[in-house]
C-alpha cells in the first residue's frame, strides 16, 4: 500500500533544447515531488485547499475556465523564453487554465473525490488525468460522462493501437493521454550484466537490490507475463502462482522495495540494482546516469494508458473540448511527448519530431514508437470485476504491506 | 515563577522526626511545593457559584476542543467498526454488529500490530541510553549553556519529521556515509551476523527505521528528565555530599529516584507516537518493516474497507491505553513534569 508515492508517472523536463541545465533541474523536480509527497501525508489539508464548486460557476469572460487535475511532471513545463503548452493554450485560446498537477497517486485521488461524487455533487475539476483502470472504474460507477468529442475535430488523430479500450468500446468517455510500457530498469555497472527477463529480478546476487511496483496491474502483469499467462484476460486463478512467487520474494528480502515513481530515486543513488519501472521515466534518467537501461522483459511487457475523463457534472464542455483538440495536434502533441518521452497516443507525432534536427532521435525510440514487432510483445492488462478487484487488492496489499 | 519567600519551605522540624532519606525529603519538599501552588492558584476568594463556574470556564476552549475534534470521532468510530460496508466504493456502512471485523483484523494484523508495539519499545529503550546522560549533563554540567542545550535538543524537531526521514535515506543509503564508515571499519560482516544489518545494507530494514523512530523521540524523553532533574532540590544533593555519599551512591539514591517520574512521562510521550508512526517504516522500512498505521491506512483509502480499519484503529487505542495505565499505575498525574 503506501498509496504514498505512486504512479505519479514523473517525467518532464523540458524537450532536448533545454539540455544544458537538465540534470540540475531535474533533479530539483525530483526533490520537489518529494515535498508533494509530504502534502499528501496531509489528505484532509489539501482538501481544505481545493476549490469549492462556487469557484466553477464563475464562468464567462472571453475564453471561459477550465480546470484540469493530472500527475505531476506529465508536460512541457515552460522556461524562459519558450512557454510550455499550459501557456501557450491560455494565450491562444484565452481560456483560464488552472493546470493541477494534485494527483500523485490514483487510488489516494479517488479517496478524496469519492466523498463528492458519491453524493452526486460536481467535482471542482472539468477534466481529470486518470489511470485507464481507474477511469473505468468510475465509468462503472456512472461518474464520468461522454467528452464533447463532437467539437474535437482532432480526436481522429488517435492512434490504432489505443483506440476503443474494452471498457469504453465506442470512444464515448474517454481519450488517451500518454500511454507506456512497464518493463525492467536496471543500472549495467550495479548488475555486472545485461538483463533478459524478469526471472533476473529474482536472482540471488542482486538480493535486496531489486524493487517491484506498487501499482498491481503493473507489476503483476510483468509477472504473469514470465508465467506465460494471459494478462488481457486475468483471473484469479491464472494470477496465484503469480502472488505466491511475489510474496516469497518480499519475505526473503529479494524485494528490497514496492514503490510508485520513488524507484527513480534509489536508482540513481545507487540503492537499486534493477527494478519494475516505467518507460519514459527512465529514458529521461539515462540523461543523467548513462548506465541506466530499460528492457521490455523477454516474456513481455505491460502496455499501459493514462486516459482524459470528464468528471460528472462538468460545467465547462466548451473549454474541455478546446483543450482535447489543441493536445490531439499532433505539432502540440510533439512538444508534449518531447518533454515526457512515453508513448504519445497522437497520429503525426513522429513525423513533427523527426523534421526538427533537436528532436529527431526521439523519433527513432522504439520506447516511444514501438514497431509492430515490437508492439506484439506488448500486453493490456485486462479488466477484473468489483469482486475480483477487491479480492486482489487485499491480497495484493498483503504482500507490499508485509 | 516568582520568588519562593524565605521561610515557607518544609519545616526542618518535621523532617527530623522521620528518618532522613532522599526519598523523603523530596517528597516532603514537593508535597509542600504543591501545597504553596494551590493556594496561590485560589487566589482571592469569590462566591460559592463564582468560584465553581470559573474553571470551567476556563476549561471550556480546552473540553470542548477535545470532545469535539477528538472524543466524538473516536467514539463514532465504534459504530463503524461494527459494520459492514454497503457497496465497495459507496460511502454508506450498514451497522450489523459484526464483531468478526475484530477477530478478521487481529488475525491478519496482529503480527504487524506485534511488530509495531516491538519496534516502539526497543525505539524508546535505545532512546532512554541516549536521553539520559543527555538529560543528566544538560541539568548538572550545563552551567549556563543549558537553555542553549536544550535548544538544540529540541532544534531538529523543528524540521518536518517526513523531511527529517528523508535525509536519513541518504545518510544510512547503501552508499551513503554510514555503511561506508561501518565497512571501512571491518563491521560489515558482524553486524549483518548480529541482524543489525541486511545483506549487508541498512536502508529499508528494521534498523532503519527504529532509528529514525529513535531520533524523532528523543525530544519527548530529553525534555521530561531535564524537567524532573531541575526539580531535584539542590540541597539534597548537598546533604547527600555532608552525609557522606559518593558521586555513584549520590546518583543512585537521589538523583536517580527522583528522576523517575521524568522517565515515566517521557517514555508515556515516546511510546505512543511511535507506536503509531507512519513515516519512518513508510520511507526507511520496507515490506517486512510496515507498522500498524501504515496498514490502517491502506485499509482506508486502497482496500476500502472503513468497518475494518476502524476495528483496527481501536484495537491500537484500546492497546495504548493499558500501556498508558500501566505506566501511570499508583503515580499521581500531577507528580509528572509533563512540559
Amino acid at each position: 500500500m503506501a498509496p504514498l508515492f505512486q504512479e505519479g508517472r514523473c517525467d518532464g523536463l523540458g524537450a532536448a533544447a533545454a539540455a544544458p541545465f537538465r540534470s540540475g533541474r531535474r533533479a530539483f523536480l525530483r526533490r520537489l515531488g518529494w515535498g508533494a509527497t509530504g502534502a499528501v501525508l496531509a489528505p484532509g489539508l489539501l482538501q481544505a485547499c481545493g476549490r469549492g464548486p462556487k469557484g466553477a460557476a464563475a464562468g464567462g469572460g472571453r475564453g471561459g475556465e477550465l480546470v484540469i487535475s493530472t500527475f505531476p511532471l506529465y508536460i512541457d513545463p515552460g522556461q524562459p523564453g519558450a512557454p510550455g503548452s499550459v501557456e501557450r493554450f491560455r494565450a491562444a485560446t484565452g481560456i483560464d487554465l488552472r493546470y493541477v498537477e494534485d494527483i500523485n497517486d490514483v487510488r489516494q485521488f479517488f479517496a478524496r473525490i469519492r466523498p463528492q461524487l458519491a453524493a452526486g455533487r460536481p467535482l471542482s475539476q472539468d477534466l481529470v488525468v486518470l489511470t485507464g483502470w481507474m477511469a473505468e472504474r468510475l465509468n462503472r460507477l456512472g461518474w464520468i460522462e461522454p467528452l464533447p468529442l463532437e467539437q474535437v475535430p482532432n480526436a481522429r488523430n488517435l492512434i490504432p493501437s489505443l483506440r476503443h479500450p474494452a471498457w469504453d468500446p465506442q470512444q464515448r468517455y474517454s481519450l488517451p493521454w500518454q500511454s507506456g510500457i512497464a518493463g525492467i530498469a536496471y543500472n549495467i555497472k550495479a548488475t555486472g550484466r545485461p538483463l533478459r527477463g524478469i526471472d533476473d529480478l529474482f536472482d540471488p546476487a542482486l538480493k535486496g537490490r531489486v524493487s517491484a511496483l506498487l501499482e498491481m496491474r503493473d507489476t503483476m502483469g510483468l509477472l504473469m507475463l514470465a508465467d506465460g499467462q494471459d494478462i488481457t484476460r486475468p483471473t484469479w486463478a491464472t494470477a496465484q502462482s503469480s502472488f505466491q512467487r511475489l510474496e516469497k520474494a518480499r519475505r526473503d528480502g529479494q524485494i528490497r522495495r514496492f514503490t510508485g515513481n520513488d524507484y527513480q530515486n534509489d536508482l540513481l543513488s545507487g540503492n537499486l540494482a534493477a527494478c519494475m519501472g516505467w518507460s519514459g521515466d527512465v529514458a529521461q534518467l539515462a540523461l543523467e546516469q548513462p548506465d541506466l537501461r530499460f528492457v521490455v522483459p523477454e516474456s513481455g511487457g505491460v502496455l499501459w494508458a493514462d486516459v482524459m475523463v470528464m468528471p460528472k457534472g462538468s460545467r465547462h464542455r466548451r473549454e474541455v473540448a478546446q483543450w482535447l483538440n489543441w493536445v490531439y495536434d499532433p505539432v502540440e502533441a510533439a512538444r508534449i511527448a518531447a518533454a515526457v518521452q512515453y508513448i504519445s497516443p497522437v497520429e503525426g507525432v513522429q513525423q513533427v519530431l523527426a523534421k526538427t534536427p533537436a528532436t529527431a532521435a526521439l523519433a527513432r525510440n522504439p520506447l516511444m514508437f514501438p514497431d509492430a514487432a515490437e508492439q506484439q510483445r506488448l500486453h493490456m492488462f485486462g479488466p477484473l470485476s468489483d469482486a475480483e478487484e477487491a479480492r486482489w487488492d487485499e491480497r495484493f496489499a498483503r504482500i507490499t504491506e508485509g | 515563577m516568582p520568588k519562593r519567600p524565605a521561610g515557607t519551605s518544609a519545616s526542618p522540624a518535621s523532617l527530623r522526626a522521620e528518618p532522613l532519606t532522599a526519598e523523603t525529603l523530596a517528597a516532603e519538599s514537593s508535597k509542600a511545593a504543591l501545597r504553596r501552588q494551590r493556594q496561590r492558584w485560589q487566589g482571592p476568594r469569590r462566591s460559592g457559584v463564582q468560584r465553581r463556574l470559573w474553571p470551567w470556564l476556563l476549561l471550556a476552549p480546552g473540553l470542548i476542543w477535545l470532545l469535539g475534534l477528538y472524543g466524538l470521532p473516536l467514539l463514532a468510530l465504534v459504530p463503524l467498526s461494527l459494520s459492514e460496508p454497503l457497496s465497495r466504493f459507496g460511502l454508506e456502512t450498514v451497522f450489523s454488529g459484526r464483531v468478526a471485523n475484530y477477530l478478521e483484523v487481529l488475525q491478519a494484523y496482529g503480527p504487524i500490530l506485534a511488530r509495531s508495539l516491538g519496534y516502539a519499545v526497543v525505539a524508546t529503550a535505545l532512546g532512554l541510553l541516549l536521553a539520559y546522560p543527555l538529560a543528566f549533563a544538560i541539568r548538572f554540567r550545563g552551567g549556563r549553556w543549558q537553555p542553549l542545550l536544550i535548544g538544540l535538543v529540541v532544534l531538529p524537531s523543528l524540521s518536518s519529521y517526513l523531511v527529517r526521514a528523508i535525509a536519513w535515506t541518504s545518510l544510512l543509503g547503501d552508499q551513503g556515509p554510514v555503511l561506508a564508515l561501518v565497512s571501512a571499519l571491518g563491521l560489515t560482516g558482524p553486524l549483518d551476523a548480529l541482524g543489525v544489518l541486511r545483506d549487508g545494507r541498512l536502508l529499508n530494514t528494521a534498523t532503519a527505521v527504529i532509528l529514525g523512530l529513535t531520533n524523532n523521540l528523543l525530544p519527548f524523553l530529553v525534555l521530561p528528565l531535564v524537567v524532573a532533574m531541575e526539580r531535584i532540590d539542590h540541597r539534597l544533593l548537598e546533604a547527600a555530599a555532608d552525609l557522606h555519599a559518593g558521586p555513584w551512591r549520590c546518583f543512585v539514591q537521589v538523583v536517580w529516584p527522583l528522576s523517575r517520574p521524568g522517565l515515566a512521562a517521557g517514555i508515556l510521550l515516546s511510546l505512543i507516537p511511535a507506536a503509531g508512526d507512519l513515516v519512518n517504516p513508510l520511507i526507511l522500512g520496507g515490506p517486512n518493516e510496515r507498522m500498524i498505521a501504515n496498514t490502517i491506512e491502506n485499509l482506508l483509502l486502497v482496500q476500502m474497507q472503513a468497518p475494518r480499519a476502524a476495528a483496527l484503529t481501536l484495537v491500537l487505542m484500546a492497546l495504548i491505553t493499558v500501556a498508558v495505565l500501566l505506566q501511570l499505575r499508583g503515580r499521581g498525574l500531577e507528580e509528572l513534569p509533563l512540559p
